[in-house]
């Protein structure tokens, strides 16, 4: 009885030791999921360490030791595989065996099987898909039992004379089960525990992600260029602390930072066949250092061994891919694999967003063009037939007609730029309101009246242009004599209106033919697009 | 030499293609109309044999002039206009000729031709018309267009054709026979139409002949001659 308790508080002391080693950095490779041989071999001294210390702890029985040994080696195996879990029980039994005593060889023994079945156990749950598993406390309590009771059974087997080893079995072996199975389960549980605090952690991550991820689509709001790629890549490099982070294209890198930044150019060409995988597979590619690596073929000297490529697309073309990578001495950690699939998933998105919109903005440009081709031919033959007459006459009337019109003309060739000023648009139209005047005669008088302070005031281009046109075609012209038309600019309870007005009478809907509603739409829509959806195009009867 | 009449709201079209006629040699010229309104009258009195015919006109335009011209004295058609080849498409086989403005004087010299052949053979030239909707109609300094259905009746006197409404009575440079055939008023005396959805009553008289009372409370004579058809009209 006795025993047990003693056994019980080294097994304390033992806790606690485990208790720190999950607070230390030493305990990082436990909270990933693939494992780096080099963390396998940090584990191995790790778990030797407190296999060795088992024994140390233990109670001299009969010659013999009573002792949670088997803790380490059961645990590295469930966790590490058989390999590590044997290699750990081998270096837990060798100790043990040179400490002597007439049950030496069948601890060493004893204790590396111990290792074996705890690796046989872990990788059983591994290969059943149940990886998590693996850090349950009831596993690691029922495998460290059946350890404890073949470890019993090489004991009665191995150890000579066997009359004593019984005695010894009898002894030794209700508080040795029961305190490696204590043990055992109560240090899994902790190692689980602080698992789960990483996962905590990780929500934590999350939510800081979605920051990133705003900032990232902000950036990306004009498309993928080397100017937002660079911004997006230095936001995400300096966020995630990853090794190095890189943009492509199709064809070629587009921005790249960190790590290698110094051989890892923008504008050369993609030559990664893990990059050149996920483009042309439209799949993600994960080299994550361990059993697959990433190769720099630039550099011998590239200190960068783990890679994250995730192919961007807009539906299903790749357009280019993100990359995450980690140099040789870092774990590539999950939570930056998530994020790197996950930004790359919000990024696509995006960018077919932004191909909607441009190919909206493309549209209405198109039918811009449209309605300013429409405007032209009977404004044209009609200015010509005018000056043909005038010609006759009064040559230098005809010269200003002609003036005029060439102006007219090549102001609207010339308006590709999408904002101008009041100023700019009443100059175009002053030239169309000319040769107007002329060819209607008595029939047309216009009167401005301009707020000087509004001249310079944005607006899109040709913005007046169709609405002076509509009034003098579905108004003026309908007139028998008389016809006015007043431009106005004013500033009005904190906005500006700026009005047409033809003396025309009500207009009539049915008269107006599809282009023109088609002009008036699109003069209303680049209103709305510069300023708001409170401004626009208003048309009404004054009568 | 070829009596024509040039019609369009533009002064400067109407002065070059004056010029452009008159150099030709061809042509005896009316005083030019710049609207529809004037042009109705002057081919009513004058009887042009042909029309140079703007299409975009204020008001009434070029293809409702026609449907305004009595058709027994329908005059040869050309077409003028800037840039109106779809409406035109239309209307091609059935006018003789049109010009696109600027005018060359070449191709007014194939129309010239055209027009002088077509003259030679004397017929008048049919053109298929809608029914007219409104009537346009002269008051003192200012021009209206009466719709068909608020008409009451017409008539003509020696003064000229009135058009009459529950408001009053209107002066029109249209015939009695152009509004007889163009608008669904129906012809119940020799001088007189009447619109017979504005028919109150019918009242019988001696002789035959009959008075029809208006909504307005006004009366139109029916002929002996028209009667009959007017029952017929009406199904009685």
């Amino acid at each position: 009885m006795n025993l047990i308790l003693d056994l019980l508080q080294q097994m304390s002391v033992f806790l606690v030791i485990a208790y720190i080693f999950t607070k230390s950095p030493a305990f990082r490779p436990l909270t990933s999921e693939t494992m780096h041989p080099r963390h396998k071999v940090l584990l191995y001294g790790i778990f030797s360490t407190f296999s060795i210390m088992g024994t140390y702890f233990g109670l001299p029985v009969q010659d013999a030791i009573a002792n949670t040994r088997a803790i380490g080696p059961v645990l590295a195996g469930i966790i590490g595989g058989p390999v590590l879990g044997i290699a750990t029980g081998l270096t837990g039994g060798i100790h043990r065996y040179f400490l002597g005593g007439f049950t030496a060889t069948a601890c060493g023994i004893s204790t590396t099987t111990e290792g074996l079945i705890g690796g046989l156990v872990g990788l059983a749950l591994l290969r059943a898909g149940k990886a998590e598993q693996r850090f349950n406390p009831w596993i690691a309590l029922v495998t460290i039992l059946c350890a404890e009771a073949v470890q019993m059974l090489i004991i009665v087997l191995v150890a000579k004379p066997t009359p004593d080893a019984i005695v010894l079995v009898q002894t030794i072996a209700a508080p040795m089960v029961l305190a490696n199975a204590a043990g055992a389960a109560l240090f899994m549980s902790i190692i689980r525990d602080q698992r789960r605090m990483y996962d905590h952690f990780g929500a934590l991550f999350s939510a800081k992600a979605f920051e990133l991820a705003e900032k990232v689509l902000e950036i990306l709001g004009p498309g993928l260029d080397r100017t937002t790629a660079a911004q997006m890549a230095h936001l995400i490099h300096s966020w995630t602390g990853v090794g190095a982070v890189a943009i492509t294209d199709r064809e070629q890198i587009l921005a790249f930072v960190g790590l290698g930044e110094d051989h890892h150019l923008p504008g050369t060409p993609i030559v990664s066949p893990l990059t050149q995988r996920a483009i042309e597979f439209n799949q993600t590619v994960f080299a994550n250092g361990v059993h697959e690596h990433f190769h720099c073929s630039l550099s011998s000297k590239c200190p960068l061994s783990s890679a994250l490529v995730v192919p961007l697309h807009i539906d299903n073309d790749v357009i280019g891919t993100i990359k995450l990578y980690e140099p040789r001495s870092k774990l590539f950690l999950n939570i930056n694999r998530s994020l790197g699939e996950g930004l790359a998933a919000l990024l696509s998105e995006q960018l077919v967003h932004s191909r909607y919109q441009e190919q909206k903005s493309l549209l209405t440009q198109s039918e811009l063009k449209l309605a300013q081709a429409q405007v032209n031919p009977h404004f044209l033959f009609n200015a010509l037939n005018t000056i043909v007459a005038v010609v006759r006459n009064d040559a230098d009337q005809a010269r200003d007609l002609l003036l005029h019109l060439s102006r007219f003309f090549r102001k609207n060739l010339k308006r590709a730029s999408d904002i101008t000023t009041l100023e700019e648009e009443l100059d175009h139209v002053r030239s169309y309101l000319y040769i107007e005047e002329v060819r209607f005669g008595d029939r047309l008088k216009v009167e401005m009246a301009i707020d000087p302070a509004l001249l310079l005031i944005k607006l899109p281009t040709f913005t007046l242009q169709p609405l002076i046109e509509n009034a003098i075609k579905h108004g003026i012209s309908q007139l028998l004599e008389h016809g006015l038309v007043t431009i106005s600019a004013q500033q009005h309870d904190g906005g500006i209106e700026i009005s047409i007005e033809d003396n025309a009478g009500a207009c009539d809907q049915n008269n107006e033919d599809e282009s023109d509603g088609l002009g008036m739409k699109i003069v209303d829509k680049r209103i709305k697009n510069l300023y708001g959806i409170a401004a626009g195009v208003r048309m009404e009867d004054s009568i | 030499m070829i009596r024509a009449l040039i019609i369009d709201d533009e002064q400067h079209a109407r002065e070059e293609l004056q010029v452009l006629l008159e150099a030709s040699g061809e042509f005896e010229l009316l005083p030019p109309c710049a609207n529809a309104f004037d042009a109705i009258k002057v081919i009513n009195q004058q009887q042009p044999q042909v029309l140079f015919l703007d299409i975009e006109m204020p008001v009434v335009n070029g293809f409702q002039l026609l449907s305004m011209i009595d058709e027994e004295r329908m005059p040869q058609v050309v077409f003028v206009t800037a840039y109106d080849e779809f409406a035109l498409k239309a209307f091609e086989e059935k006018t003789l000729d049109y010009l696109l403005k600027p005018v060359e004087t070449e191709r007014l010299q194939q129309t010239i031709i055209k027009l002088q052949a077509s003259l030679q053979q004397g017929t008048t030239p049919y053109y298929e018309m809608p029914l007219l909707q409104r009537i346009p109609c002269r008051c003192v300094r200012r021009i209206k267009l009466i719709d068909v259905d608020e008409v009451e009746s017409i008539f003509s006197d020696t003064s000229g054709v009135h058009v009459h409404t529950a408001e009053g009575d209107n002066f029109t440079d249209l015939t009695l026979k152009v509004l007889e055939r163009r608008t669904s008023l129906f012809r119940c005396h020799k001088q007189y139409l009447v619109n017979l959805d504005q028919l109150d009553e019918i009242l019988l008289q001696e002789g035959g002949t009959a008075k029809i009372r208006c909504h307005s409370g006004q009366s139109v004579p029916v002929s002996r001659r028209h009667l009959r058809q007017l029952k017929e009209q009406l199904g009685l």
